[in-house]
């Protein structure tokens, strides 16, 4: 279980408090043991002094979203990261990652210098070299690769605020094949959906008016549990204020805790229920008609469309009473416009998804809430001129992932491409041999979009992987050079410049000397290109030149403020211009928002219903009788892969119990305290015996387990196979407008452990 | 005139509380994290100062709720680990109530462990004493909040002096719809409040 009983501490009857110090201290004990006079007058003089010690400005790097973090050292140790509470992404709070940032700086198993592999892949068996050899050894490997197959043959993964270098480097080095995971393994349909509609993501750092909404609906969005701090801080200070909130999920997640109403939908079907509301609200009149009159393109369309979609209709494909339906989209539109419909973040589910998101963003539309407080806040970018670095041209070369015009999935983006479309290249060779990967800050291997069992036959065809990382991942035992990244405290970094409600910017400078033989990922992707004379591209990039240049771009006054705070808001900006009656502007194909998507049509005409210009509903692929569909999802304590051999939150979760419903246990015979296995049929996998959690809190014929767990990494004392792995059983679907993987399909038997 | 809502009993010069506004807390242990780095728990799960219980149940209609709630020292006013500390090593600081064990004085007996009815302290083997909550006296005595006030994601928890009717914690007390403490039944008069608030 994720947390304990409420009972007394296990080792206070471990270490055992022996029946002398009881008697002692239950009878008295004798004066010579009573205090003197004096030392009761000294107790508790040491609690009364705090050495703060010294100051740097830094953001996280626990996770992606880089909240503000002041460091504190004392004697060249970091002792303690507390929020900065003048950046807008946590405004001074951190989460239990994000505290527990200093144990992976002095986690004792870090990658302690450059390495080559000498043992067999994932054995763990590396030596130590220099930094020189390590550069020559990728030069030695890579050039024949590349010579012989072109620059396309490498592949490269990023994730991390060193991006813009391992981009640069792969580009020099002639290969389009530039991947970010954060798309086709987490928010790629949500953004191709919201794309579509509104001409613009919701972005990372997600653009829900929460704190001042009146009613949120999610739709299996975590927001207290898959936690991004600013998100939590609105979505705890808009129920704090009295919103209402109808969290739509299978599983009672932590975000379920003050639910006006917890919809226990059908797993897949939310795209049914988001077209019964939008019904409900065309039907009844519930719609912003000036808005939609204005700014929206396609509403007669979408009128005539949704007829179809009663709420009956909704109730048999997503379980929800039709009354429950009216009811909600009654009390949504009546608080319109300070309302916001979410859709996951993670939507990588059923492979309708980009369809369901499309109905969300839809609803969204149709209460007029863009641009109004409580409801979908305009981003504004920094208002500075910077330099304009030159970056290599991208190679005129096919991409090996499907992106592109012509191509299977011309509507995803080039800029972060498809990690699922890379495997898959990796695995089949085509469209053209892929050999050698290079990985920044990801772990593929871990989690991956098209299953690790195929994974795992897919590196088999790599002549070279090059990982750069600050850790022994799971991919790094694989690897056959790792080039070690110091961690976010012991590295200066290029500012970080945010497009947001209030865009800031925010400096990271090493509060600490690296504690090992490790670099910043600017002199990594630069070493490397230095072997190939390719070194050019990296003039005026270096963290320190990047910073300075922010310097002189910015006022005396600005420039004293950035340095006091480590951060500098930009504050004289609008994010609610509909509110304020400024005409707002959507960077879509009509430059409205749009119901119906002329794009998609000639793809519908020839694809089909997946492509429908109207959001339509996709029935998800069902499980046979006997299997259960596995879901999954964050806990608060972990990240995907950053915080497995830490000790702290180790203590908080190191296992992941099975849900599963009641009913759905009691026909299998299986009780509280017993140990199960989950088994996949497609994938061959079993997972070792884990606990079991037997709760009404996750549908029956669903189960249910943390992400995150499960690694295998030899080289961890703390971390390693913890757990079970989610990644072993999912699906390796697609959703057919994104490309983005679908997850969600995975289907798995459960059995009560044998041993 | 019905009794007051918190405690009155010592004469405290300032009256040290902990008001959480329940509602507020979204199980995120951030306040968990913190605390053990700044005030350097042993490295055991066993080893805490604070700690949020999920608490699972079932409502009227027979559906699962969850809820969460935080834990600390109370700081009781009539402190049972206190009392039953025989060298004096676990005393209460009579200017604002906070209660400490001095380390130089513990004898390692444990039983103040088995007498707060909280659960609220550990054994460091370390240090050879008894440990816990000190609601950050360190801190506070420099100016700062606790270090589980300053990151509390959900600005669920507030600290203050409640003898200070303009401080936050006053306010909060003051504009409560409900006020709750932990086994109030006991006789402890502890010093860490759970509220709900409707008026923001």
């Amino acid at each position: 279980m994720r947390r304990h009983e409420l009972n007394r501490r296990g080792f206070l009857k471990l270490a055992g408090v022996s029946s002398v110090a009881f008697g002692a201290a239950t009878t008295g004990l004798p004066s010579p043991l009573r205090a003197s006079a004096e030392a009761r007058k000294n107790r508790g003089q040491r609690f009364t002094t705090y050495d703060r010690g010294v100051k740097t400005p830094n953001f996280c790097e626990m996770c992606f979203w880089n909240c503000g973090v002041d460091v504190y050292t004392r004697d060249g140790k970091v002792h303690k990261l507390e929020g900065n509470k003048l950046n807008p992404n946590n405004r001074g709070h951190l989460c239990a990652k994000g505290n527990a940032g200093i144990q992976s700086t002095y986690d004792p198993d870090r990658v302690p210098g450059p390495m080559i592999r000498v043992g067999e892949r994932g054995e763990g068996k590396f030596k130590k070299v220099s930094w020189e050899e390590a550069f020559d050894e990728v030069h030695r490997r890579l050039a024949p690769l590349l010579d012989k197959y072109g620059g396309e043959t490498l592949a490269t993964f990023m994730h991390g605020t060193g991006e813009q270098y391992a981009h640069t480097l792969t580009l020099a080095l002639e290969s389009p094949n530039i991947t970010v995971p954060a798309y086709s393994q987490c928010m790629g349909s949500r953004e191709m959906a919201w794309a579509l509609t509104f001409g613009t993501g919701v972005s990372g750092h997600e653009t829900y008016d929460m704190a001042y909404s009146k009613h949120m609906m999610i739709f299996g969005r975590n927001m207290a549990g898959a936690i991004q701090v600013r998100e939590a801080e609105d979505f705890a200070e808009g129920l704090a204020r009295g919103a209402r909130l109808t969290y739509i999920d299978p599983r009672q997640s932590e975000s379920a805790v003050r639910a006006t109403d917890w919809l226990q939908i059908q797993p897949g079907t939310d795209g049914a229920l988001a077209l019964g509301f939008i019904h409900v609200i065309i039907r009844d009149r519930l719609y912003d008609v000036d808005f939609i009159t204005k700014y929206a393109h396609g509403f007669n369309e979408l009128q005539a469309h949704v007829k179809q979609f009663t709420p009956e209709w909704a109730e048999k494909k997503c379980g929800i009473d039709a009354r429950t339906i009216e009811r909600i989209a009654w009390e949504f539109a009546k608080d319109a416009p300070n309302v916001v419909a979410i859709p996951a973040r993670r939507m990588t589910r059923y492979g309708n998804d980009t369809q369901t998101v499309r109905a969300i963003a839809i609803l969204n539309a149709l209460m007029g809430n863009w641009g109004v407080p409580g409801g979908i806040f305009v981003r504004t970018s920094v208002p500075l001129e910077l330099p304009e670095h030159e970056h290599p041209e991208v190679p005129d070369v096919q991409r090996a992932d499907g992106v592109g015009e012509g191509e299977a999935y011309p509507l995803a983006p080039p800029s972060l491409g498809r990690t699922n479309g890379i495997f898959e290249a990796t695995l089949t060779q085509k469209p053209y041999p892929i050999k050698a990967w290079l990985l920044y800050g990801t772990n593929p291997l871990s989690h991956s979009s098209i299953g690790v069992n195929k994974i795992f036959e897919a590196i088999k065809n790599l002549d070279l992987i090059i990982a750069i990382d600050t850790q022994f991942s799971d991919t790094v035992m694989y690897a056959d050079i790792v080039l070690p990244e110091s961690t976010y405290l012991e590295r200066d970094d290029a500012p970080f410049i945010q497009k947001d409600k209030i865009p800031f910017v925010a400096l990271r400078k090493a509060a600490i000397k690296p504690i090992y033989d490790t670099k910043g990922a600017f002199d990594i992707c630069k070493g490397i290109a230095e072997k190939f004379e390719l070194d050019d591209w990296f003039e005026e990039r270096s963290p320190e030149q990047q910073n300075a240049a922010l310097e002189r771009a910015l006022t005396k006054e600005q420039r004293e403020t950035l340095e006091r705070d480590g951060v500098l808001r930009f504050e004289d900006v609008d994010p609610y211009p509909v509110a304020s009656g400024s005409r707002p502007v959507f960077m879509t194909g009509t430059g409205k928002v749009q119901l119906f998507v002329d794009d998609l049509v000639a793809m519908h005409k020839e694809h089909g219903e997946a492509f429908s210009p109207l959001p339509v509903y996709l029935d998800p692929p069902e499980p046979k009788t006997g299997e259960f569909r596995l879901l999954f999802g964050r806990t608060p304590h972990h990240s995907h892969a950053r915080s497995q051999n830490n000790w702290i939150l180790l203590e908080l979760q190191s296992d992941t119990p099975v849900w599963i419903h009641p009913d759905d246990a009691h026909k299998l015979g299986i009780k509280k305290g017993d140990k199960v296995q989950i088994h996949s049929d497609a994938t061959g996998y079993t997972s070792r015996p884990e606990a079991v959690k037997i709760t009404r809190r996750i549908k029956a014929g669903s189960l249910f387990i943390n992400h995150g767990f499960g690694h295998r990494t030899p080289l961890w004392h703390l971390g390693d196979l913890k757990g079970t792995k989610d990644n072993y059983f999912i699906s390796d679907g697609i959703d057919p407008i994104s490309g983005a993987a679908a997850f969600h399909n995975g289907f798995v038997t459960i059995t009560k452990a044998t041993s | 005139m019905s009794k007051s809502p918190v405690n009155t009993k010592l004469n405290k010069e300032k009256n040290l509380a902990m008001v959480i506004v329940g509602d507020r807390c979204i199980g995120c242990d951030a306040c968990y994290v913190a605390c053990k780095t700044d005030w350097e728990v042993p490295a055991l799960k066993e080893a805490y100062r604070t700690k949020v219980y999920e608490v699972e149940g079932v409502d009227n209609h027979g559906n699962p709720t969850i809820g969460f709630l935080p834990t600390l020292c109370n700081h009781c006013d009539n402190a049972p680990c206190v009392s039953v500390c025989p060298t004096g090593a676990s005393f209460k600081r009579e200017e604002d109530g906070i209660v400490l064990v001095e380390p130089d004085m513990c004898i390692g007996c444990k039983a103040c462990m088995v007498a707060c009815p909280y659960d609220a302290r550990y054994y460091d083997e370390e240090k050879q004493s008894v440990d816990k909550c000190t609601f950050c006296l360190p801190r506070i005595s420099n100016g700062l909040d606790p270090a589980c006030v300053t990151t509390c994601v959900g600005e669920s928890r507030n600290f203050g002096d409640l003898n200070d009717s303009g401080s936050v914690v006053s306010q909060l007390i003051r504009n409560a719809t409900s006020i709750a403490r932990l086994k109030e039944d006991e006789g402890t008069l502890p010093n860490v409040y759970y509220v709900t608030v409707s008026d923001y």
